[in-house]
């Protein structure tokens, strides 16, 4: 028996569709090409379809040629502990090679793309679904014996290439395959397809991995440039209030003098002094402030009609828009918009005199969530440009609309309940102020959200406020009442977890 | 079919002493030329679809050799060819994906297998077993038990694959049986390398055409009285010569090891993982030599009892490995053994799962099972149980570190026709509540995922319209049964349509019409726009099912979401008994964006004008709730950071794969979703007209106040 030998074994992981089958083709070939033995296998099946897809090669670092009459019997699935390179497209399979035990301290070296492409369980929650992108980062940082990690997907981009050779690139520079630089680069040229762009991804790939970036945190924020047109709150805000809050107090100051005007800002910081005095009562260092501050900035700035022309009629985003498509200097393009308001959208705009009865009128005939008009609008055409205009200009009539009016005074009851709540405690007060996170959206997301909001009123927060539910527990089922109303649509979660909480309660009251 | 098979096609034209490098599929295709084929025929399906394909498309050099490919329209009708060869001395090879193809085909082998053949028969099974399985989980192994067909298991090797295919033919010619060549999937695409022979033509075939049939020869026939002749054939005739030309021409394999107290009996297909994992123990090398004898079965089935009672003789125990339930040569090595009364303990099932793919983790455990038990002579059992030990300590804490990850499952893709269909059946359902929706094979199950999680049965291929005949008279709602016209031409017709026609059924019937049999790599199939030689085939969906006597019947545009909950809502309140057709009508994007693309291309190459579309979602209007993905589920539909800095929830984001298929903005409007979304259109090339316009709107929005144009920087 021979006992030096053994093979370089490469698992890929990958999504359909990024070209994991001619990579493997590229290794394999170049492999081939030197002599040495190699073998792959693959699971393709379905893989077009962007489910999770591996490949597997194994080559063997001594040409054949050397080996005489041996023809080694390579292995057609990998093996626990034993995977020199794992090298992944995207960060969550990256994950799935580790949780399956292919990526280990003492052998693996991982490649990993710091990208994400979220699975459909992430994208279709009604609030953030997204995996904890930090124990990932951990995950890949702590398992390996060595880690390169970048973003292959913004390095393909940017090199106008696909994934599969800024992978093949960063295999190359990684030192160990038993193939240089030169003969990989080779096998994508033998291969004659998309040649000038595959060899761009793989040269990016090979600086890329050599500079071996650290993974870019997975949600940075950028910051959104407003006009200091109210530069005296800021100075106020800078002055009077704790620190903890600043950023998201001037932030939310910015954005409801954009939304609306420079007094509807002045309301913003109003309705939090209170805010402000309960904070430091209860002694939350500006937590609750901060908390509360930021979500009736978004309630304050709720989207009606004329908010949806506002942006839609924003200069800057055609511009945006003409970017993303990759627009050279006038060339002509077209943008379309889909709306379709119902009977509420035009009511949202009218005074209330006039919208209650509609409403109330169309309500009794059954037309509220059957009567829509759906229309698509160029906002590249005049007539269609005008349009939005000419609706954001109603802006100024706003307070007098009806939908002003419902939203004022529904922020006005979830604020009473915050302030009450922070009389009390801080933690119940925050996980109160989250709760605005559920009222959001247009149409029947909105009245969804709306009635979740209710239900959690009236059945979790009120009893806390009104001692029949002892205040740790009430935290907890605001904060689980929260949860459920995000995790489905029907609302079937929420009401499972309110009727648990008034069953456990009505039984702790019996005993 | 519109991918190319171009360089497949070469490999096919090898000859004498040049070396074939390539996937197992492929080898396997190149072996049946060298083995002088007169036909070959198969319905597609992963893993052997490339079977199919690439004799498709080597027309021309299969002209040259006489050999006739015949694009069936299921496996059985693959099957019934091989009657070809039950009187003549025709070698002919059909492909189908196993357990399911293999259970469709099941009458015509059986009735092939009976009165048994003259021309060599082989059948070439893509296994689909374990990871990356689309079917349910069984073996083929009892059909070539119960027809007396040979299964043939070869190690996954191109060089042993080739010498299966040719040797398989010899074996179904001397033991005039039909020959089962089974691959798993991932021998199917294994790559690498064979010494390639010349390709053969057969002794008869359309260059040299048989003069007519022999003699009436009631012996060839399925049919009393001579089936009882043909039972006693089997067994006493057949069976034998099967056993002896496996045994003389070494067809199993043994490979030696000192610690030969002890023995492991590997199906052909697993050798190499067994090999790998003894490799990890320090008992083999990666050349194959291993310290533990090794009896290798590249047959299957039949067991040879001469070759394993020798194999057997003065061993204190062996292992069976064996994937897959029941343990047929678990078994059958107990009774062999038995009846040779030789004392060696059989293990398989117990140190090794009943269920499930042998992969490398269960091979290491189930073998320092084995040796943990056996204590084999000259081996430090408690050595190699320390090294799966060390193996094995490290998944629980590294799963840990990982955390539950959601599934990736493949979807529909970008640009889908058929997902749209769901996104209506979800809207529809909204307002008539929920209906039992029964299920099919191909793309459009990828609905029972999320978010759609949509099905309630799925019965085969074609048989959603019959799993619901007994569904709708037992229920309030008329159930729904989805279908693709790959299922429609499979079995769909006769099996659904015509059943329900005749039993004067109710309920609805969608019926997909994307053009192709998209699931298994966009084959034609009778209903396709184009064919095999260029040509439409001619069938339509439509016609046929009103010459059947179908009253209710609407095509809608897949795309028309709103239209097609219309549609489906009126369906299913229709007053009207009797079968409602809906014919779901939206071409294939993967072959759409093929073709599209490479036009494209060429009419910008030419300085023609091409408008490119991409949807778009207006981050400040998006209110983060992802309802639109909950309808949609596009690939290219996904969620991004919130820019805001106020809000936490992320956003949609349409991303660059996006197609402009205009699905995400038909959801918005059928479900009253919000504003954001919006559709670019870039022109590339304008014309005159195009910058005139473009250049009168810019200014005028520009007075207005907007911005058109350049790029912010």
């Amino acid at each position: 028996m021979s006992e030096n030998v053994r093979p370089v074994t490469i698992l890929i992981a990958a999504l359909g569709g990024e070209g994991g089958g001619v990579l493997t083709n590229w290794i394999v070939d170049a492999a081939a090409r030197c002599g040495f033995p190699v073998q792959s296998t693959s699971i393709p099946g379905v893989a077009q379809r962007t489910g999770a897809t591996t490949y597997y090669i194994e080559i063997v670092p001594v040409p054949a040629a050397e080996l005489g009459a041996k023809r080694p019997v390579l292995a057609l699935t990998p093996g626990l502990g034993d995977i020199d390179i794992v090298i992944a497209s995207e960060f969550m399979e990256a994950g799935r090679a580790i949780a399956n035990g292919f990526v280990t301290p003492d052998r693996t070296l991982l490649i990993a793309s710091s990208s994400r492409f979220y699975v459909m369980d992430e994208k279709i929650a009604m609030g953030d679904g997204r995996y904890d992108h930090k124990r990932l980062a951990d995950a890949v940082a702590g398992n390996a014996r060595e880690t390169i990690v970048f973003d292959m997907s913004e390095t393909a981009r940017a090199g106008g290439a696909m994934v599969n050779a800024v992978m093949l690139g960063a295999l190359a520079s990684c030192g160990r395959l038993p193939m240089s630089p030169d003969q990989l680069a080779a096998a994508i040229r033998a291969d004659g397809k998309a040649v000038d762009a595959n060899l761009r991804g793989f040269e990016a790939g090979m600086k890329a991995a050599q500079a071996n970036r650290p993974s870019p945190a997975g949600d940075g924020k950028c910051g959104t440039a407003y006009r200091d047109r109210i530069a005296t709150m800021e100075a106020t805000i800078r002055a009077q209030m704790p620190a903890a809050a600043q950023d998201i107090l001037i932030e939310g100051v910015r954005r409801l003098d954009n939304y609306q005007d420079a007094a509807y800002a002045q309301l913003y910081l109003d309705r939090l002094a209170p805010v402000k005095k309960v904070d430091e009562q209860a002694g939350a260092g500006g937590r609750l402030l901060r908390e509360t501050a930021r979500h009736l900035a978004v309630r304050m700035s709720y989207e009606d009609v004329i908010r949806v022309a506002q942006a839609k009629a924003d200069p800057g985003r055609l511009a945006r828009i003409a970017g993303e498509l990759g627009a050279a200097a006038g060339q002509p393009f077209r943008v379309t918009e889909f709306l379709k308001p119902g009977i509420e959208e035009f009511c949202q705009i009218l005074p209330p005199r006039l919208a209650r009865p509609i409403l109330a009128f169309s309500e009794r005939r059954g037309w509220l969530d059957r009567a829509y008009f759906g229309m698509e609008i160029s906002t590249t055409s005049v007539t269609g440009y005008l349009r939005f205009r000419a609706l954001a200009g109603l802006r100024r009539y706003r307070r007098g609309t009806w939908r002003y009016q419902e939203e004022q005074a529904g922020i006005e009851d979830w604020l009473a309940l915050v302030i009450e709540a922070g009389g009390r405690s801080a933690d119940l007060a925050i996980e109160i102020a989250e709760c605005a996170r559920l009222v959001k959206g247009y149409g029947s997301t909105h009245r969804r959200g709306s009635a979740n909001f209710r239900q959690i009123e009236m059945r979790a927060i009120r009893p806390v406020l009104d001692g029949r539910l002892p205040f740790r527990q009430g935290i907890d089922a605001v904060a689980s009442a929260r949860t459920a109303a995000l995790v489905d649509p029907e609302g079937d979660a929420l009401q499972r977890c309110l009727d648990a909480l008034e069953h456990k309660s009505m039984r702790e009251a019996a005993e | 079919m519109e991918r190319s098979f171009a360089k497949e096609v070469e490999a096919l034209k090898l000859g004498d002493g040049e070396v074939f490098r390539g996937e197992g599929i492929l080898a396997v295709t190149k072996a049946l030329l060298q083995s002088g084929v007169s036909y070959v025929g198969g319905y597609q399906g992963a893993p052997v679809s490339h079977l199919i394909d690439v004799m498709v498309e080597a027309e021309d050099l299969l002209h040259k050799l006489g050999v006739h490919v015949e694009t069936c329209t299921n496996e059985a009708s693959a099957a019934a060819m091989l009657g070809a060869s039950i009187s003549y001395p025709l070698r002919g090879a059909v492909t189908w994906k196993s357990i399911v193809g293999t259970n469709v085909a099941a009458d015509a082998l059986s009735n092939l297998a009976s009165p048994g053949v003259l021309g060599g028969t082989m059948i070439i099974l893509g296994e689909d077993y374990g990871e990356g399985a689309s079917v349910i989980q069984e073996r083929s192994y009892a059909f070539a038990m119960k027809s007396s067909m040979w299964l043939l298991d070869p190690r996954p090797d191109l060089p042993t694959i080739v010498r299966c295919v040719e040797q398989g033919f010899e074996l179904s010619e001397t033991s005039h049986s039909p020959v089962m060549l089974d691959l798993r999937i991932r021998a199917c695409h294994v790559t690498g390398e064979f010494v390639a022979k010349n390709n053969r033509r057969g002794d008869y075939s359309g260059l040299n055409r048989l003069s007519g049939p022999p003699r009436f020869d009631y012996g060839r026939l399925s049919h009393p009285p001579v089936t009882f002749v043909q039972e006693r054939l089997k067994v006493e005739e057949r069976l034998p010569a099967a056993r002896r030309f496996i045994r003389e021409r070494k067809l199993n394999e043994i490979i030696p090891g000192e610690h030969d107290d002890v023995g492991i009996v590997v199906l052909g297909g697993l050798t190499n993982s067994v090999l790998r994992a003894l490799e990890r123990y320090g008992l083999a090398d990666c050349f194959g030599a291993s310290r533990i004898p090794l009896y290798v079965l590249n047959v299957a089935y039949p067991l040879v009892p001469e070759e394993l009672r020798e194999f057997c003789a003065g061993k204190r125990a062996v292992l069976v490995v064996e994937e897959g339930h029941p343990d047929y040569v678990e078994q059958a090595v107990n009774v062999e053994l038995r009846r040779a009364d030789l004392q060696t303990r059989v293990f398989g099932k117990g140190v090794l799962p009943q269920a499930g793919e042998y992969s490398s983790a269960v091979l290491l455990k189930g073998l320092a099972a084995f040796l943990a038990e056996v204590k084999p002579a000259g081996i430090d059992t408690e050595r190699v149980g320390a090294t799966a030990a060390r193996i094995f300590a490290h998944v629980p804490a590294a799963a840990a570190a990982v955390g539950t990850l959601p599934p990736r499952p493949p979807t529909f893709c970008t640009g889908c026709p058929e997902r749209p269909v769901f996104s209506a059946i979800k809207l529809a359902q909204r307002e008539v509540g929920p209906v039992h929706v029964s299920t099919d094979i191909g793309c459009h199950s990828f609905a029972t995922f999320a978010p759609f999680s949509l099905g309630n049965s799925i019965l085969g291929y074609g048989m959603s319209l019959a799993s619901a005949a007994a569904v709708g008279p037992n229920m309030a709602k008329r159930p729904v049964a989805i279908m693709g016209d790959g299922g429609f031409w499979h079995n769909g017709l006769i099996t659904g349509v015509a059943s329900n026609l005749f039993n004067k059924g109710d309920g609805i019937l969608i019926v997909m019409q994307n053009g192709y049999t998209s699931a298994t790599g966009l084959q034609f199939m009778p209903s396709s726009k184009a064919g095999r030689s260029g040509n439409a085939p001619g069938m339509d969906i439509e016609t046929t099912l009103r010459s059947l006597g179908v009253k209710w019947m609407r095509k809608v545009r897949t795309y028309s979401v709103a239209k097609m909950a219309a549609t489906l809502k009126s369906a299913l309140g229709s007053a009207e008994r009797g079968l409602k057709v809906i014919i779901a009508d939206g071409e294939c994007q993967l072959a759409r964006q093929r073709r599209v693309r490479a036009e494209d291309a060429a009419r910008l190459a030419k300085g023609q004008r091409v408008v490119r579309t991409k949807f778009g979602v207006d981050d400040e209007i998006c209110s983060g709730d992802h309802s639109c993905i909950r309808l949609s589920g596009c690939p290219s539909l996904t969620v991004k950071p919130n820019p805001d800095p106020l809000r936490t929830d992320p956003v949609a984001s349409v991303i660059d794969s996006c197609v402009g298929c205009g699905l995400c903005g038909e959801v918005a409007h059928a479900a009253v979703l919000c504003p954001s979304f919006y559709r670019a259109e870039l022109i590339r090339n304008p014309g005159l007209w195009d910058r005139m316009l473009f250049t009168v709107r810019r200014r005028m929005i520009g007075w207005l106040g907007g911005r058109v144009g350049e790029a912010a920087a």
